[in-house]
């Protein structure tokens, strides 16, 4: 029994009905994780206490007797697996609610679909939903229904009281509860408590959450397999070290910001938990060499390991690695800000996970150009390079790496000073470069710009000659989409405006402290600079995004040769492309919790794609 | 056609037709498949009885099987493609499907029998588009069905599942 609830009548699961008049079975066989179950062979109906009438639900079909079903609606003939295969093709719950009210047989059918995951997205929900799930005798079992739960849209007012008439929910295998800084423990440990079932918690961004909660998790919840808890500073270690020692089934593990954890947490991890595919310890600031080699080595399975601005990571992390052992399924790897790193890392690193598709390396001031020879090696594997901020690195490697690993779609050089047209001559020439970051290389001149303009896929003329890039029949498959030029301070319009002209997919551009750009009859298309900015941060931004594009485009071809005007055939589609773009970048950086949820509306959420935080220009603020 | 190539089969309806077809064609049905693989070189000599589908169904569910002999095999991840819940069908399967609603159920019948998941998850899909939007009153009229809920128990769901209402 639970403690927490003391007024909550017990409801004796062993018989989810009251209302059960008839004998009819019906499949209540709910598989643990598909909201709508496909599986029918799972379903009670081979197991001969089907409530089907058909003649085809019989077990044996030498049994059948063709006259019977005669005089039956043929609806009432379909087996329950059928019945709930129909109703799982309903996607609004007042559909399903309809279903319920149809009939018994229906309403048996359709309730644990329709409170699979119950939708708390108002208060008005919300509150229904918990009357609901406290009243003394239900007509159904609901609280056993529900295997999801998600507070996130109401995060702002959850407290403990919100999640109280909720913890009576024993058979939860998601709980989310993202940004519920009302929630302490007392509400989270009723809600954990007899939790058997939980695969997936998470709690990031609730700042009360302690120990004790962690404890409880540990304790009830053997089968969890993603844990999210960012954000949360009062979870202790030894809470942690728990955590691994009993759930030895994690997969995902996101821990960011989590500046209080230490080596022997994450140890515990990397020892007790052989599946993990996912571990972020973005910002664990404490964390060193010892957990990374275990994690390395350890796992099995180990797919991503993020590890920006976990600065007291260095060259023996990697080094110490075994000689012949490679770690084939690594495919993302995070070392921002691991300042400490030199070449010798990076080429080991290339040797034993030579799989790798996604590599940020951005501020790791000390790697030069052997770093970026080593990453060459990746070949058609790398789709994902971030060097910002690697000031030592030269054309020669960067035109070396092209050469090798013509598959990247995403590449950020920005502070890379040394970095000049020559490599983004050959940059240019990536065939599927979406998004290339080239804040403060300073030495590039509109040369750069008009190579990224033409080099994909120019358009010949009827006489097979090559078009002049400001041919206004000079429309190319230019797959550019995101371009951070800011402080590139060579540029000017006329490069641009043939940019923009040639790549219409292009949903950003950034120009911030361009000097030719900084003109009030630009303003107007230029996004907000964001609220913490400086006034003069404010001055100088100079960035464009969406229609915004679309809008400089119009703007400087009227201004400048009115006749070769585009109308923009592509501004349909830029939102689209957008979310390609940002769905790629998402895909890795939010790949934790959106595949420990598994719901669609947690994956909403939009990496901050300005020139802040995602790409090279994190300078670019502080200038 | 390829039909000279491709061994034929000869399957009997519970009402005594024999139908003939196509081996791939037949073997959209996992439950066909499985019982040649059981029956071997036996399959081709012998006709295999259908004992729960009669003549005028099974031809409908073969005309099916025709026409989507060449689909690539449906990813096993069945799990995906039910969360997407959607309920559209492509354009020949409606035609298809636009038959009396006993026939309609027929053939859900025969495919969740004959294990043509397929052909099943359309026809759910159809049912499910015959009941979106409808009120239980219309759903009931739709299908016939009794209501056997007391006018108390149907208030009660209604209470009990208040939050489910569109509003």
């Amino acid at each position: 029994m639970r403690g927490i609830v003391p007024n909550m009548a017990p409801l004796n699961t062993d018989t989810p009905y009251r209302a059960t008049p008839d004998p009819e079975g019906d499949s209540q066989s709910s598989s643990s994780n598909s909201p709508a179950r496909a599986d029918y062979e799972e379903s009670d109906f081979y197991q001969g206490n089907n409530d089907s009438q058909s003649s085809i639900g019989v077990p044996t079909f030498q049994d059948m007797a063709v006259s019977e079903e005669v005089c039956m609606p043929p609806a009432n003939r379909l087996p329950a697996e059928v019945l709930i295969g129909i109703f799982s093709k309903l996607s609004t719950p007042q559909d399903l609610l309809n279903c319920m009210c149809v009939s018994k047989r229906w309403a048996r059918n359709s309730v644990d679909l329709l409170w699979h995951r119950p939708a708390c997205t108002t208060w008005n929900k919300h509150g229904s939903i918990c009357r609901t799930l406290s009243i003394a005798n239900p007509y159904f079992a609901y609280r056993d229904f529900i295997k999801r739960l998600n507070l996130a849209t109401l995060a702002d007012g959850v407290n403990d009281g919100s999640v109280f008439p909720l913890s009576v929910c024993t058979r939860v295998e998601r709980l989310t509860l993202t940004n519920c800084e009302g929630l302490t423990d007392h509400g989270l440990k009723g809600l954990l408590t007899d939790c058997s079932h939980l695969l997936a918690l998470d709690i990031s961004g609730d700042t009360q959450i302690t120990e004790a909660s962690m404890f409880t998790l540990a304790e009830n919840c053997r089968r969890l397999q993603g844990l999210n808890i960012s954000g949360c500073t009062k979870i202790s270690n030894e809470s942690m070290i728990k955590v691994a020692e009993r759930c030895r089934y994690i997969k995902r593990l996101k821990l960011n910001e989590c500046e209080q954890l230490e080596d022997p947490a994450i140890m515990a991890f990397a020892k007790n938990c052989p599946n993990i595919l996912e571990i972020d310890l973005h910002q664990c600031k404490l964390i060193g060499n010892d957990p990374v080699h275990a994690l390395l080595t350890n796992g099995q399975t180990l797919r991503e390991l993020r590890l920006a601005n976990c600065e007291l990571i260095s060259d023996s992390a990697f080094l110490t690695l075994p000689p012949n052992q490679t770690y084939e399924h690594l495919r993302i790897l995070d070392l921002t800000s691991c300042a400490r790193l030199t070449d010798r890392a990076v080429e080991k690193i290339i040797d034993v996970a030579p799989r790798l598709r996604n590599l940020v390396f951005a501020k790791c001031r000390n790697l030069t150009d052997l770093a970026v020879n080593a990453i060459s090696k990746l070949g058609k594997n790398l789709h994902y390079l971030h060097l910002g901020h690697c000031g030592q690195i030269t054309d020669a490697a960067v035109m070396k790496l092209v050469q090798s690993c013509n598959r990247i779609r995403y590449i950020d050089l920005g502070c890379c000073t040394h970095l000049t047209d020559l490599s983004v001559m050959k940059l240019a020439s990536l065939p599927k470069l979406r998004r290339i970051g080239l804040v403060k290389c300073s030495s590039i001149t509109d040369e750069s710009v008009y190579a990224l303009a033409q080099a994909q896929r120019p358009r010949h003329d009827r006489h097979g000659r090559v078009m002049r890039p400001d041919d206004p029949d000079y429309m190319v498959g230019s797959s550019l989409e995101r371009v951070h030029l800011s402080y590139c301070t060579n540029l000017t319009l006329s490069s641009i405006v043939v940019l923009l002209n040639n790549c219409q997919k292009l949903t950003h551009l950034s120009l911030t402290g361009v000097q030719a750009f900084l003109r009030s009859d630009l303003e107007q298309f230029c996004r907000d600079a964001p609220p913490e900015f400086t006034e003069h941060q404010r001055n100088v931004f100079c960035v464009f995004s969406g229609q915004g594009v679309t809008g400089l485009r119009n703007h400087l071809n009227r201004r400048q040769t009115p006749t070769s005007g585009y109308d923009d055939p592509m501004t349909g589609a830029d939102d689209g492309d957008d979310q390609t773009m940002t769905g790629m970048v998402g895909a890795t950086a939010l790949m934790g919790m959106n595949a420990l949820n598994g719901d669609d509306e947690d994956a909403d959420e939009e990496l901050e794609d300005g020139d802040g935080g995602a790409d090279g220009g994190v300078s670019f603020h502080q200038t | 056609m390829a039909a000279s190539e491709s061994t034929r089969i000869t399957l009997v309806s519970n009402d005594g037709a024999e139908v003939h077809v196509e081996r791939n064609v037949a073997e959209r049905s996992m439950l066909i498949k499985n019982m040649m693989e059981d029956l071997g070189e036996a399959a081709m000599t012998q006709s295999v009885p259908i004992p729960n589908v009669n003549e005028s169904v099974l031809k409908k569910v073969i005309e099916w099987c025709e026409h989507h002999k060449n689909d690539p095999p449906a990813a096993a991840d069945d799990d995906s493609d039910s969360r997407k819940k959607t309920t559209d069908i492509e354009e020949w399967d409606q035609k298809f499907m636009q038959v009396d609603q006993e026939m309609l159920f027929e053939i859900i019948l025969a495919s969740n029998y004959l294990d043509i998941k397929p052909l099943l998850d359309v026809g759910c899909k159809t049912v499910a588009n015959m009941i979106k939007g409808k009120s239980p009153e219309e759903i009931r009229k739709t299908f016939n069905i009794t209501n056997d809920f007391t006018p108390e128990e149907e208030e009660q769901i209604r209470r009990e599942n208040e939050w489910a209402e569109d509003r």
